[in-house]
């Protein structure tokens, strides 16, 4: 049974539809990368999913349950965790203070939580930096941190919002290091919006692929990349006309 | 046991600040021993309540930065509460002083349900349009005395009656303030730390952020504002035993309420010593600017000119307040 099942997916925004009869499963143990290029509804469909914004139709099913119509914070206890694209740190909160208000959904003991909230930042190593504020950090270790935060929460399924963007690529690498440890030692499910393809190539087992809305493409890395909508919607149409021979 | 540690545990302040609270605390301790006027008294006696008014306001203000502008209907239902109790029906303070409290509480669901679906100024102005509707209703309600109020004559009982919270002297009252002052302080001391307290913070940082974190946002700032609501309520109650005389005008307006505001922003919002703090300058500057200034006939209203002065300097300085610049000038110190 899957993990998560979106079926026909339609968000409107007013007149725009932000995300147009989206369908598509994930199984449990997978690694799903989220491409298209800007204005895809990308995030949207995060949104939706995580249950921020209520979906206009189309159902959403996790772990058996349908979420359609439940708020973000129930799908948090149900164990879906994500991270935000832009996280705006502007808060007096430390970073181990960050990781506890994470934690602190599963427990009510202070002690438990401030316990976890160690563990996450000694395996994400980040327990040196555990007494500043987030707003103070580089980029690298502040998306390190919104992933150790939703990593307190236990989660099944872990939706990363573009963790890798304006990192150098040693912190590429060692981002993706981390997403692996969270997918291999501690089993957790994951689907990544990402536009750095080196990150989304490496490690999604499957690619889906969003155009104006639209899903226009899901498959393995290696098809997608041929795939000449695919390639259509990020490079336009001159340049596969141009390129038919070498497209194939 | 958890929680009563978390209470008594202040070790995340310097020592410095540790040994200056200490200080002030036995100060303030001894303080009726030595001479001093009945003014100087009472002063410190509404710096205590004023700091309590604080410190409630700045849960969900502060910590979670929704700006509260009707805290004084809060004040009015505790001290009517209580006065009305002891009045009536002879109720010592003791009863009718959690019994405001649950009034206070269940109204704040009341109200706080709908009036969280608002955000920001929205906030600000619908809880300035409660308090005032509140303070409105009690100036018509002949049960409690309408716009004349209630006054609890002392003379019907034998001082100092304890129960009853009825003192001759005001030494009695400052040290029952000072008690719940002291209270005060180790509780906002355990809820800055508590598991609610960290959700606020991260509803204060980002509500999406929050929500996805599992916090049920809606219902974490309605359990908050219960909790500012149950500390107001309590130094109404108090107020009512100790002023004596109440009506509307003087413990639901507008002003009262914007001074609680006042008292934790100046302060520092947010932080555990910044309501004391604020209090700490604004209620002896206010009495003393008024009894000074305020007493020459054509200086009347000045007190109130110089103390919107320096909250305006404040504000456009150092919105986190007085606690904001201790704070900004360690770190400098550190780095």
């Amino acid at each position: 049974m899957a993990l998560l099942e979106v079926r026909h997916l339609i968000k409107d925004f007013g007149g725009l539809r932000a995300n147009d009869d989206i369908s598509f499963s994930v199984e449990k143990g997978d690694i799903i990368g989220l491409i298209g290029p800007n204005g895809a509804g990308k995030t949207t469909l995060f949104n939706c999913i995580s249950g921020l914004h209520p979906v206009t139709s189309g159902s959403i099913v996790f772990d058996g349950e349908d979420i359609t119509r439940l708020k973000a914070h129930e799908t948090a206890q149900r164990g879906m965790a994500r991270t935000f694209q832009v996280y705006a740190a502007s808060g007096d909160l430390t970073v181990e203070e960050n990781v506890m208000v994470g934690c602190y959904m599963r427990t009510r003991s202070r002690a438990k939580a401030k316990y976890r909230a160690g563990e996450l930042l000694n395996s994400l190593n980040l327990q040196d930096l555990s007494d500043y504020q987030v707003g103070e950090l580089p980029v690298a270790a502040q998306k390190k941190v919104t992933m150790a935060t939703a990593l307190g929460l236990d989660p099944k399924l872990l939706l990363l919002d573009e963790v890798a963007a304006g990192l150098n690529p040693s912190e590429i690498e060692e981002t993706i290091a981390v997403i692996k440890h969270v997918h291999n030692d501690l089993g957790i499910t994951v689907i990544l919006i990402e536009h750095v393809m080196a990150l989304v190539m490496k490690i999604s087992h499957r690619v889906v692929v969003l155009d104006y809305g639209k899903k226009i493409a899901d498959g393995n890395p290696k098809s997608v990349s041929k795939d000449p909508r695919v390639i259509k919607a990020y490079l336009g149409e001159r340049y596969v006309n141009e390129h038919k021979e070498e497209l194939g | 046991m958890e929680t009563l540690n978390s209470a008594f545990d202040f070790s995340d302040f310097p020592r410095l600040d540790l040994f200056i609270a200490g200080v002030a605390a036995v100060l303030l301790l001894i303080f009726p021993v030595f001479p001093h006027s009945s003014f100087a008294m009472a002063t410190l006696i509404q710096f205590f309540m004023f700091s309590l008014y604080g410190m409630g306001w700045n849960t969900i203000g502060g910590y979670g930065g929704q700006v509260d502008l009707g805290k004084a209907q809060y004040v009015g239902i505790g001290a009517y509460t209580t006065a009305v109790m002891l009045i009536r029906w002879d109720v010592p303070f003791w009863v009718s002083m959690p019994i405001g409290v649950c009034i206070s509480v269940g109204w704040s669901f009341i109200i706080g349900y709908p009036l969280f679906r608002l955000k920001g100024h929205y906030f600000a102005i619908a809880t300035i349009a409660t308090s005032l509707v509140l303070k409105d209703l009690f100036e018509v309600w002949n049960f409690v005395g309408a716009a004349r109020g209630l006054e609890i004559s002392p003379i019907k009982y034998n001082p100092p009656d304890f129960l009853r919270l009825i003192f001759k002297e005001d030494v009695y009252y400052y040290y029952v303030i000072f008690g719940f002052f002291l209270v005060g302080i180790l509780y906002i001391n355990w809820f800055r730390k508590s598991r609610l307290g960290f959700q606020l913070r991260s509803i204060k940082d980002n509500e999406n952020v929050a929500r996805s974190l599992g916090i049920n946002v809606h219902w974490a700032k309605i359990k908050t504002y219960a909790i500012a609501t149950g500390f107001v309520s309590v130094v109404g109650s108090f107020h009512a035993c100790y002023i004596k005389n109440i009506e509307p005008e003087d413990t639901m307006s507008l002003d009262i309420s914007i001074l609680i505001a006042l008292m934790a922003m100046l302060g520092g919002a947010g932080s555990l010593w910044g309501p004391i703090i604020g209090a700490g300058i604004l209620i002896p500057l206010k009495s003393y600017l008024k009894e000074w200034l305020g007493a020459s006939a054509n200086l009347v209203g000045i007190d109130l000119i110089i103390y919107a002065a320096i909250i305006m300097l404040i504000s456009a300085t150092e919105p986190k307040g007085v606690w904001g610049i201790i704070e900004k000038i360690r770190r400098r110190k550190r780095s």
